[in-house]
C-alpha cells in the first residue's frame, strides 16, 4: 500500500515544513481584528465590538 | 489491464515533478491575502472570520502561555483542511493520505508539547503519568500504562488522520467502479448506487473538515497539559 510507504519521508518532511511555516503564516498573519484578544484570566471580558460612535 | 485500489495513493509524477510537491506547494494561490488596509471582500471576510473565530474557539481553555500557538494552529488548520477538501477533488492528489506526511507534522507538534512541559513545570508534566488517587498496588502498572498511551500519541495522531482520509477515498473509488459496472447490467440498481456514492460524497467532505480540525484540537489538548 503506497500511502504507508515511507520513503521519501525526509524530503516530505522538508517541503512540507518549508511551505507551511513560510507561506500560511503570513496569510494568516495578515488578517486583521478589530478586537485585541483578551486571556481567560482577564475580569471583565470586552464583548462590544465596534460600532458607529453616535 | 487491472489496477489496484491502492494505486491512487502512490503519488504521479507529472514532467519530473512529483504531484505530493505540486498539490502542497500550490493550493495557497486560492486564498486572497488581505490588503493592509481595513478594506475587505466578501473572501477575504469570510476568511477573517473563520480564522477569527476558529483560534478565538481554540485558544479559550488555554492557559495564557499557550497563547504563542494561536498562528501555528490555526495555520495547520487552513493547511490540513486546504489539503483534505481539495484532495476530494477527481484527478487530484491527497498528501494527507501520507502516512509520512502526517507524522512528520505530529511527531514534531506532539515532541514541542512534550519538551515545553518537561521543561517549564516537569512536575505537573510527570504528574499526568499518575491519575490522583490511584490505589497504592496499581502504581507501577498505571505508570507505565499512561506512558506508553502519552509515547503512542504522535503515532496515534498521525495514523488517525492517513487512516480515515484513506478510507474515505478507497470507498468513494470502490462504490464509483461499482456504479459503472452495475449499469449495463441493472440500471435500477446502479442508480441507487449512484445515490449512495453521492451522500458518501457528503460524508467525506464533512470528513476532510472534521478530521482537520480533530488533528489541530488534539494537538492543543496535548498543549493544554503542558502549559
Amino acid at each position: 500500500m503506497p500511502q504507508l510507504n515511507p520513503g521519501p519521508w525526509f524530503a516530505i518532511l522538508v517541503f512540507s515544513w518549508l511551505i507551511f511555516l513560510t507561506i500560511i503564516p503570513t496569510k494568516i498573519l495578515s488578517h486583521i481584528s478589530p478586537n485585541e484578544p483578551t486571556p481567560v484570566s482577564a475580569e471583565k471580558h470586552k464583548t462590544e465590538s465596534w460600532d458607529w460612535p453616535w | 489491464m487491472m489496477v489496484s485500489f491502492f494505486d491512487q495513493f502512490a503519488s504521479p509524477s507529472y514532467l519530473g515533478i512529483p504531484n505530493i510537491a505540486v498539490a502542497i506547494a500550490l493550493p495557497w494561490v486560492l486564498y486572497p491575502t488581505p490588503p493592509a488596509r481595513w478594506i475587505n471582500n466578501r473572501l477575504i471576510t469570510i476568511q477573517g472570520w473563520f480564522i477569527n473565530r476558529f483560534t478565538n474557539q481554540l485558544m479559550l481553555p488555554l492557559n495564557v502561555g499557550g497563547h504563542k500557538w494561536a498562528l501555528l494552529l490555526a495555520s495547520l488548520m487552513i493547511f490540513l483542511i486546504t489539503i483534505n477538501m481539495l484532495g476530494l477533488l477527481p484527478y487530484t492528489f491527497t498528501p494527507t493520505t501520507q502516512l509520512s506526511l502526517n507524522m512528520g507534522f505530529a511527531v514534531p507538534l506532539w515532541l514541542a508539547t512534550v519538551i515545553i512541559g518537561m521543561r517549564n513545570q516537569p512536575t505537573i508534566a510527570l504528574g499526568h503519568l499518575l491519575p490522583e488517587g490511584t490505589p497504592i498496588p496499581l502504581i507501577p502498572v498505571l505508570i507505565i500504562i499512561e506512558t506508553i498511551s502519552l509515547l503512542i500519541r504522535p503515532l496515534a495522531l498521525g495514523v488517525r488522520l492517513t487512516a480515515n482520509l484513506t478510507a474515505g477515498h478507497l470507498l468513494i473509488q470502490l462504490i464509483a467502479t461499482a456504479v459503472f459496472v452495475l449499469l449495463p447490467m441493472m440500471p435500477t440498481v446502479a442508480i441507487l448506487t449512484a445515490a449512495v456514492l453521492f451522500l458518501l460524497t457528503l460524508l467525506e467532505v464533512a470528513v476532510a473538515m472534521i478530521q482537520a480540525y480533530v488533528f489541530v484540537l488534539l494537538l492543543s489538548l496535548y498543549l493544554q497539559e503542558n502549559v
